[in-house]
């Protein structure tokens, strides 16, 4: 729990966004939380962060369903990105997307952990801290 | 003169007589002789000379005047052919007086003319009949050949035959030998002989003779043989000749079974040959007429009996000749088909006098027949009635005969068809469709093939048919015709086509409602869940400042769920109403009244607007949804603008087919990433770029909209260059 430093939202809703924040806390989680509002803010958020010298979240929530770049498209560049760090992060989708074709693609990404439907429940935020 | 008292005449001597004095008067004559040769008879004639008688030649002148100048003493038989052609034997003496001195002459003509001709006649019956006579004197021993029998030997007229040497003229072997022994037993015996030989004649040439001969015999002794020898080569080579077809008639007969018969009219006999016997089966002992006639009647069949007999009264009445086709009972309870033949001779009267004619079983021959008939109809019944359509198809492409099933396939009556080739009626693209099988089908080299074809209707209308084509051959292996059957599957193509068309309809239904499955899916689940998300918070929420933001929260979240299900039901408005508002539009003055409308926005872009397009191009569209379309396009490119430049739009149009008009809507503003971009470009609620108004729902309208009017949207686009959208509409009038 406590090796848990940061952790990354990214998601356009921001409803969802308050809705995780807010369970967060309730789950006794503290430290800091990052705020992406579409992939490609992510990607360029993250890349600024590494600049900074500083590690990549441990946890990060990834919506799919974003403008202008989407989730998929997000991960696609994120394995690209060079950090020694990089496998200590767990990516967790959010979504309200029940589609199996979504469910499906998750297994072409060997670096997501697992597939979270919306709403996001406290049980749901429990069990990925504990997963860590 | 003593001549002149001569007094009694001689008119009634029976011979053409006269007495001519010195002068050659005519002193005296007989009636005869004045009939003869054409002057009165007067008492005194002494003005007629008989050099002035012209039917009396010049040379019995000359005899005259010898005789009477003591020349000559007497003339007999002197034979001479007046002028006139006829034939006299004359006599001439002097006449003396008493002192012994000539006084005249007296003449004698005995007209010997029809004496001369027979004789003449005679000699050339001999030349012409070809008979030649011959003499053997065995006293002598000496041999006399007449001119014919010398000409037969091919001799020349002097030559004089031995008897060895005759008998040397015939064929050494059977015909030397015969003639030996018939002269042998001519003179031994006396036996004449007529026999027909072949000799060798002189320059090599082989002759049939007819010799005939006989002996003459005095005191028991046989002192002359003589005969005729008569040329009938050409008569006997035709006989020859005659016998040899008639032998091999007999031949054929007997191996075909020909039963040969002959009526002898006037003496009511009839013959049969063997084979007759044979083919009715009938074995009598007696062999009479009665006999054959009674068993011939027992056999005819019953039914064929009345007729036959009637057709053969009938027959030999009108035609001479009797030619029939009737049924006979054999004795193992067969029947029988015999054919009949016969022709009527009659004598110079026209009385008949024989009935020749031929009976041949052909039995076997009439049932090959009536099996063929019975295929041959059974074939015709299965052509004509089948439900698939046949054809027999000559090798130069003609219809010889189609069945109705055609006929009814491609609409045209049957002496239509037969009347044109199947290219006629074949669809122009299929035309050299399977030629290379039919190339085939013709050497011989494939006995069918089956291809599927397009006809033309005579309504012009297409027929889609499944062909097969089979080879028919010939009794010598060689193909003859082709047998042709189509099946007419229109329907099922019609039906298969339809199916396409509904198939691809469904796949386009089902592909939309997959994306508003899956629209439904992303959006209102979103929705939903931050509804329960919220309210769970509001249920456990106790601070009040807190639970005042979470129902500002709850009132967003629900209004977010209200747009999206007003942005669905538009979608669902879009494709199921929009068949019926269909209309032709004025393209050019959309366009315009859009621009019109936006104008400010323009304005304030600085943006250019180049539009050509034809005044006066309509466009078959709902009104509202080309305003809709237009709109969109145009504030998309006001909304992506480059902020480098000015804007720039430029539309054109142009006809790409008969039924499309194909419209291109291009600016210079921020571009899109294709590569990217482009499998979401017209989904729901996708946005590329980053925009406050940009809500990733006006392509996906827009799409939607274009094709509910059975139109197309596409576009090519580079970053930082620009966007064209490139749309398809159906023509208008």
């Amino acid at each position: 729990m406590n090796k848990i430093e940061s952790i990354c939202v990214i998601d356009d809703d921001p409803i969802c966004v308050f809705g995780i924040k807010k369970t967060l806390k309730k789950a006794n989680y503290y430290n800091k939380v990052l705020i992406f509002e579409n992939g490609l803010e992510a990607i360029r958020g993250l890349e600024e962060y590494l600049i900074q010298g500083k590690l990549l979240p441990n946890i990060i929530f990834l919506d799919l369903n974003m403008p202008i770049m989407d989730g998929w498209d997000f991960l696609n560049d994120f394995v690209k990105i060079p950090n020694y760090n990089r496998d200590f992060v767990n990516i967790y989708i959010i979504s309200s997307s029940v589609d199996p074709a979504d469910l499906k693609k998750v297994e072409e990404f060997s670096v997501i952990n697992n597939y979270l439907i919306k709403p996001i429940t406290l049980e749901k935020i429990e069990t990925v801290i504990q997963e860590y | 003169m003593n001549l002149l008292s001569f007094t009694y005449s001689l008119k009634d001597f029976p011979l053409a007589i006269a007495i001519v004095d010195l002068d050659l008067y005519v002193r005296n004559n007989s009636l005869i002789w004045a009939n003869q040769f054409s002057h009165t008879n007067k008492e005194n004639s002494e003005d007629i000379n008989l050099k002035t008688i012209e039917t009396i030649p010049k040379t019995i002148q000359d005899l005259i005047f010898s005789v009477l100048n003591e020349e000559k003493i007497l003339i007999e038989n002197i034979v001479l052919k007046n002028n006139q052609r006829l034939w006299f034997q004359w006599k001439i003496n002097a006449i003396r007086d008493q002192d012994n001195t000539i006084t005249g002459a007296v003449i004698i003509a005995e007209d010997i003319t029809e004496k001369k001709r027979k004789e003449e006649l005679l000699t050339q019956a001999e030349s012409v009949a070809k008979i030649g006579g011959w003499e053997l004197n065995l006293i002598t021993n000496s041999i006399y050949w007449t001119d014919t029998t010398k000409t037969i030997h091919e001799v020349p007229m002097d030559f004089i035959p031995d008897l060895e040497e005759g008998i040397n003229f015939y064929k050494k072997g059977k015909h030397r030998d015969l003639i030996t022994e018939c002269i042998n037993n001519a003179i031994t015996n006396g036996t004449p002989w007529d026999c027909e030989l072949q000799i060798t004649t002189a320059k090599g040439n082989d002759l049939w003779v007819r010799a005939k001969g006989k002996a003459e015999i005095v005191d028991e002794k046989c002192i002359r043989l003589f005969g005729t020898f008569q040329d009938i080569d050409t008569n006997k080579k035709k006989q020859i000749e005659f016998k040899k077809i008639s032998d091999r008639l007999k031949i054929a007969t007997g191996a075909s079974k020909i039963g040969i018969w002959e009526y002898d009219v006037a003496n009511k006999s009839l013959f049969w040959d063997e084979n007759m016997y044979e083919i009715y089966s009938i074995d009598i002992a007696e062999k009479n007429t009665e006999n054959i006639l009674s068993a011939w009647k027992k056999c005819l069949h019953d039914d064929d009996k009345q007729v036959s007999i009637k057709k053969l009264k009938k027959d030999i009445e009108i035609l001479n000749e009797f030619d029939s086709v009737f049924r006979i009972n054999s004795p193992n309870g067969e029947t029988k088909f015999i054919k009949s033949k016969f022709t009527v001779q009659k004598d110079k009267n026209g009385i008949i006098k024989r009935l020749i004619g031929s009976n041949w079983d052909i039995t076997k021959l009439k049932m090959t027949q009536l099996t063929l008939s019975k295929t041959e109809e059974s074939f015709k019944d299965v052509f004509q009635n089948s439900s698939i359509g046949m054809a027999l198809v000559s090798l130069k492409n003609k219809w010889l005969d189609v069945n109705n099933s055609i006929c009814e396939s491609f609409g045209y009556t049957k002496d239509e068809l037969v009347n044109k080739t199947f290219q006629d009626i074949t669809h122009p693209d299929d035309i050299s469709k399977g030629f290379d099988k039919l190339d085939l089908l013709k050497k011989g080299l494939i006995e069918n093939y089956q291809i599927e074809k397009r006809y033309i209707h005579k309504n012009g209308s297409i027929v889609y048919a499944l062909l097969t084509v089979t080879s028919i051959r010939d009794i010598n292996g060689k193909v003859n015709h082709l047998l042709t059957q189509i099946s007419d599957i229109t329907s099922r193509i019609n039906a298969e086509n339809d199916t396409k068309k509904l198939n691809k309809i469904t796949k386009n239904q089902n592909k939309s409602l997959l994306n508003f499955a899956h629209i439904v899916s992303h959006n209102l689940r979103s929705h939903s869940s931050n509804l329960s998300m919220l309210t769970q918070f509001l249920i456990d929420e106790n601070d009040e400042n807190e639970r005042k933001d979470l129902r500002l929260m709850l009132k967003n979240a629900t209004k977010s769920l209200n747009d999206t299900v007003y942005h669905l039901n538009d979608v669902v408005q879009i494709t199921t109403s929009s068949k019926d508002k269909l209309r032709n539009t004025n393209l050019n003055d959309a366009i315009k009244g859009v621009q019109h409308n936006i104008s400010a926005l323009l304005k304030e872009k600085n943006a250019i607007c180049s539009i050509s397009i034809p005044e006066a191009q309509m466009i078959h569209v709902v009104p509202a949804y080309l305003d809709s379309i237009l709109l969109n396009l145009f504030t998309n490119s006001i909304k992506y603008s480059s902020p480098n430049r000015d804007l720039r739009i430029t539309i054109n149009a142009k006809a790409i087919d008969v039924e499309n008009i194909q419209l291109e809507f291009k600016d210079n503003g921020q571009g899109i990433d294709l590569e990217r971009h482009s499998k979401k470009l017209f989904g729901m609620y996708k946005t590329f770029h980053k925009h406050e108004d940009a809500r990733g729902i006006g392509l996906f309208i827009t799409k939607n909209q274009i094709e509910a009017m059975n139109g197309s949207i596409n576009l090519v686009s580079k970053v930082d260059e620009g966007t064209t959208f490139i749309l398809t509409f159906k023509k208008g009038i």
